[in-house]
């Protein structure tokens, strides 16, 4: 927004109350609870912090929707790799039991910009889409790369760097699921794979795992 | 004597707090800069693979993930005694210069423009201050037309960046061993459109707008300086011979130096570390500690030589000299500018030196053990990743960011960072819209982390709005 300081976080605020029940919260990153939640601080008011913590847990069951953009929100992901040092939650965790509908996970590192607006405009327009056991939307996340994917019966290669098929070099495509071979990224000019380097599973439950690619 | 606190500051990636001490007039006499968040990337990587750190530190920042793998890969490929060939190179130039031109034309538009600019009464460019807004209705309406026109541009910018790097953010294959597209002559033709279409904009849109900004607000050449202090850890490899577009090296005082890494030191004595201060990159550790007395941020402080110095594109530019006028809000602008340009024009050359159908990738191993340094710039200027691996694992990875440099703390001699100093000294007009404080913050382009974003019903309206038909 425009705005900075104390008029930023009075946007906020009022945006919320007004619109209370009506409004979607999106949620960017995992929250981080150690350190009283000080890791993540997103503004003050007259002096007082406000943590991305208390903000989640102010503004989530305000919200008509929740949804939760990126596998870091959704899962974890990045934030909360190693020993999870700052202590991070995932948004459906934090808010379990706090919001009105079930917080809706977009994972994806980062998150498809197709499947996050096209996400918001099914809820805003007919309401909550389908749901897989992990709260993703099945239209986006019910199907794995590699069943999609056209290097899918190419020369399966035994090294980086070649054009084929990477399932013998780590490639997570057989294991993630996500829109990557049928939307591709950036307005469909070009994806991982399509590059020659395999899947790094981005959009999995466990990314970032450890090692990215087991060969 | 009164206080003004902006937290958070936005239109910059991340979380970023100014605090500031006005006098009796409205001058400002003391400035503390917050980065107000912590992630633990460096202690996270402990015990993973070198090549995974190429992937996992690109997450430290969607708008410059390409010059994060470009440092994580070559600080590897040091530790591993391996040069990539040009081809591999060239490649990384295209998809970084890509990112480059996406990111700059970002920050003057959709980050910086909006404190000189009314923009469209809707949310989310309403609220916002109404101090000093000097265009008239037509200029303004052109203004926020070009705004639109960015938002194409710098998307468009990333499409070209994908083409070779698979996708943007967070590229796919700019790994140890080189980047693994094979170019085809379709991908050429392909980057070359984009190319022509952005140099267009750039060398006539922008141009326009970047120059009617500077002789509207002329003013902001005497403001914001800072201390004039510029260094660059060099970008964009021309040959294998380590000659680049921009070459590495500082301004100290006005006068041209070299730049040596072991000339670096963080300081943590004002910072939310219990780490000890005043290491190089290659020895130090971080250790988090809120709370910590005196200190007010998480970000360290990097010195040179003991000095704060400020990177991005003035130092970049004040290196080649391509842009030598003075360092200030409006010569940051100028000079961001500059080096778009020269960039663009740089990757045609690139460009036409790809050869089709190479596979120019070399399947590295991962090291057993050693120490890599891997040294290149992000849009926003120097930013280094220090490497140690044992038993093929990472022992150690330490990352300094250009932010870092400009958005630093007080160190531990009392020397404050970059922005604060250029803070002090300013007059501020109207204190509870104190626009000259958000003009100088955004000139340095700063860059933090992930945030919450509320969308109004207003916001949703935007939202559609962005989402043109494809093709746009």
């Amino acid at each position: 927004m425009t705005a900075s300081g104390d008029l930023a976080m009075q946007t906020l605020d009022q945006s919320a109350t007004q619109y209370k029940g009506q409004f979607i919260l999106v949620i960017e990153g995992a929250v981080p609870t150690g350190a009283n939640g000080n890791y993540c601080v997103i503004g003050e008011v007259d002096g007082t912090h406000l943590t991305m913590e208390q903000a989640v847990l102010k503004y989530g069951p305000m919200a008509k929707y929740v949804v939760a953009a990126g596998t870091c929100a959704s899962f974890g992901g990045v934030s909360a790799a190693g020993t999870n040092a700052t202590g991070c939650l995932t948004a459906s965790s934090i808010l379990s039991g706090k919001t009105v509908n079930p917080v809706v996970n977009l994972p994806g590192c980062p998150i498809h910009p197709t499947v996050l607006i096209q996400t918001l405009l099914d809820l805003i327009l007919i309401g909550m889409p389908s749901l897989d056991r992990s709260n993703r939307p099945s239209n986006y996340f019910g199907t794995k790369i590699h069943s999609m994917c056209p290097r899918k019966g190419t020369t399966v290669v035994k090294q980086l760097g070649q054009y084929g098929c990477y399932k013998n070099v780590g490639c997570k495509g057989p294991g993630t699921q996500n829109v990557c071979p049928s939307m591709k990224w950036n307005n469909g000019q070009a994806w991982c794979i399509g590059v020659n380097y395999p899947c790094i599973g981005c959009a999995n439950p466990d990314f970032p795992a450890n090692p990215l690619c087991k060969v | 004597m009164s206080t003004i606190v902006l937290d958070p500051i936005t239109r910059l990636e991340g979380h970023l707090k100014v605090s500031v001490t006005l006098d009796a007039n409205n001058i400002v006499t003391a400035a503390q800069a917050t980065g107000n968040l912590y992630r633990d990337f460096e202690n996270m990587l402990i015990g993973r693979g070198p090549k995974d750190a190429a992937f996992l530190t690109q997450r430290i920042c969607g708008v410059c993930p390409v010059s994060h793998a470009i440092d994580s890969a070559k600080a590897t490929e040091q530790a591993a005694g391996f040069t990539p060939s040009l081809q591999n190179l060239l490649l990384r130039n295209l998809i970084q210069g890509a990112n480059f031109i996406s990111s700059n034309v970002l920050h003057f538009y959709q980050l910086a423009l909006m404190d000189y600019v009314q923009g469209p009464q809707m949310h989310p460019w309403t609220p916002g201050y109404t101090q000093d807004f000097r265009f008239n209705a037509t200029d303004s309406q052109a203004l926020i037309n070009n705004y639109v026109a960015a938002l194409s541009i710098r998307r468009q910018a990333h499409e070209m960046g994908a083409i070779f790097g698979g996708k943007l953010p967070h590229v796919g294959n700019v790994v140890p061993g080189g980047v693994t597209a094979i170019p085809s002559a379709t991908d050429i033709t392909n980057f070359r459109n984009y190319l022509n279409t952005i140099t267009s904009f750039i060398q006539t849109t922008y141009a326009t707008d970047v120059n009617k900004l500077a002789s509207t607000y002329s003013d902001y050449y005497t403001v914001g300086k800072g201390y004039g202090n510029l260094i660059s850890f060099g970008v964009f490899d021309t040959n294998t011979s380590g000659n680049k577009l921009y070459p590495a090296g500082t301004v100290t005082n006005g006068t041209i130096g070299s730049f040596t890494q072991t000339n670096i030191k963080e300081y943590v004595g004002h910072s939310w570390y219990s780490s000890p201060s005043g290491s190089n990159p290659a020895s130090e550790t971080t250790t988090p500690s809120f709370g910590k007395a005196g200190a007010y941020t998480w970000l360290k402080a990097p010195r040179y030589n003991g000095a704060a110095y400020e990177a991005g594109s003035i130092a970049r530019t004040w290196l080649t000299g391509e842009y030598r006028r003075d360092v200030s809000v409006m010569d940051r602008h100028l000079a961001r500018f500059t080096e778009t340009n020269n960039i663009a024009v740089n990757m045609q050359t690139w460009l036409n030196q790809v050869v089709v159908g190479q596979n120019q990738f070399t399947n590295l191993g991962t090291p057993a053990s050693g120490s890599g340094i891997g040294l290149t710039e992000a849009p926003r200027g120097a930013l280094g990743h220090w490497l140690s691996v044992a038993s093929s694992k990472i022992t150690k990875y330490q990352i300094v960011t250009p932010t870092c440099w400009n958005a630093s703390p007080m160190d531990d001699a009392g020397i404050v960072g970059p922005m604060e100093k250029a803070l002090i000294g300013t007059h501020v007009e109207n204190t509870s819209q104190p626009v000259e404080l958000l003009r100088i913050v955004h000139s340095f382009d700063p860059c933090t982390g992930c945030s919450v974003h509320v969308m109004s019903p207003e916001g949703m309206e935007m939202s559609n709005f962005v989402v043109q038909p494809q093709g746009v």
